[in-house]
């Protein structure tokens, strides 16, 4: 994630680039993405004050891709990372609440990417029996979320150049992640 | 049971039950495990996987850390205060990776600890290391 400065109401900014995760519990954070097709899910636990945001770019890997470098890339590992930093912090899984954001129909004439991260976030929801408070999700729009974790308030904005959008965010390197599958004998 | 764990799987199938709360996650676990020639016995929480091992003799027991009901911490105690279970190998596969955790999981008789997400070639290499 990329520090961006302080806000004008003194927020201090935390971008949360495709691939990340970031959580916090410091009133003073507002998490902001921007998203394409992608989606983010901002999970908060409305009573230990904690929240937090993630930004996958796809659902779930085929059997293919089932190693730690792409599943950086999908919803499946994002929530996942995203829940368990949650309850490491300090949250309570049956408190936390989640709203949607992105999924959005990028390239007319490809694959609905958009529209099937968002099933998933959906979906995955539902399983995990988390409450869906609220979305903006699909269209044709790009969006720039803020969220303020400790509050679990979302403000989403349209992006005029929805192009610009995820052409200008990079992907996470592996490098610059956590080394995936790190194994460690007792 | 020993599996003969080679790259193109093990010659005898062996059987690894895995705990985790995400159906997505045990979704993958499922599809990279059976890939790698295995028998899969999955469970939802610590108190489901103490339920299946009633009658179950998996050769490894791979678990998640936060799940309700009853974490990875008491699963791995409760399990090894069994006599039939005490020296079965448990990989604990989580997303955390704070040393204090995995002193924890040490200390109640985990075998080993991998970062999720888990790489299919570090974890048949863990496995095949556990196994052997």
């Amino acid at each position: 994630m990329t520090l961006l400065g302080i806000t004008r109401e003194g927020f201090r900014r935390i971008n949360v680039n495709q691939g990340e995760t970031r959580v916090s519990d410091d009133p003073d954070v507002v998490l902001t993405t921007v998203l394409g097709s992608c989606i983010a899910a901002c999970l908060y636990d409305p009573a230990a004050k904690i929240g937090g945001i993630n930004h996958f770019l796809l659902a779930e890997p085929g059997r293919s891709d089932i190693d730690g470098t792409s599943m950086q890339r999908y919803g499946v590992y994002a929530m996942e990372v995203l829940i368990n930093a949650m309850l490491t912090m300090g949250a309570a899984r049956n408190r936390l609440r989640a709203r949607l954001y992105g999924g959005a129909s990028m390239l007319d004439g490809f694959h609905d990417i958009g529209s099937d991260n968002a099933q998933f976030a959906r979906r995955f929801l539902r399983d995990e029996g988390i409450a869906l408070v609220g979305e903006d999700v699909g269209g044709t729009g790009a969006r720039r979320i803020e969220f303020r974790p400790t509050l679990g308030l979302a403000r989403c904005r349209t992006v005029t150049d929805r192009h610009a959008v995820e052409r200008a965010v990079p992907i996470p390197t592996a490098a610059a992640m956590a080394p995936p599958g790190d194994v460690e004998f007792f | 049971m020993t599996a003969q764990l080679s790259s193109k799987g093990p010659a005898v199938p062996s059987t690894i039950m895995t705990v985790d709360d995400s159906p997505s996650m045990r979704m993958l676990l499922r599809a990279a495990l059976t890939d790698l020639g295995f028998n899969v016995l999955e469970a939802e929480n610590g108190i489901h996987a103490l339920e299946r091992l009633e009658g179950a003799e998996p050769d490894l027991l791979i678990t998640d850390i936060n799940m309700p009901r009853l974490d990875g911490f008491g699963l791995i105690e409760q399990v090894r205060s069994k006599a039939r279970h005490r020296n079965l190998p448990i990989l604990v596969l989580t997303t955390e990776s704070s040393d204090e955790k995995k002193l924890r999981a040490r200390q109640a008789g985990a075998t080993g600890w991998i970062v999720k997400p888990f790489h299919p070639e570090k974890l048949a290499a863990a496995i095949r290391r556990v196994l052997h």
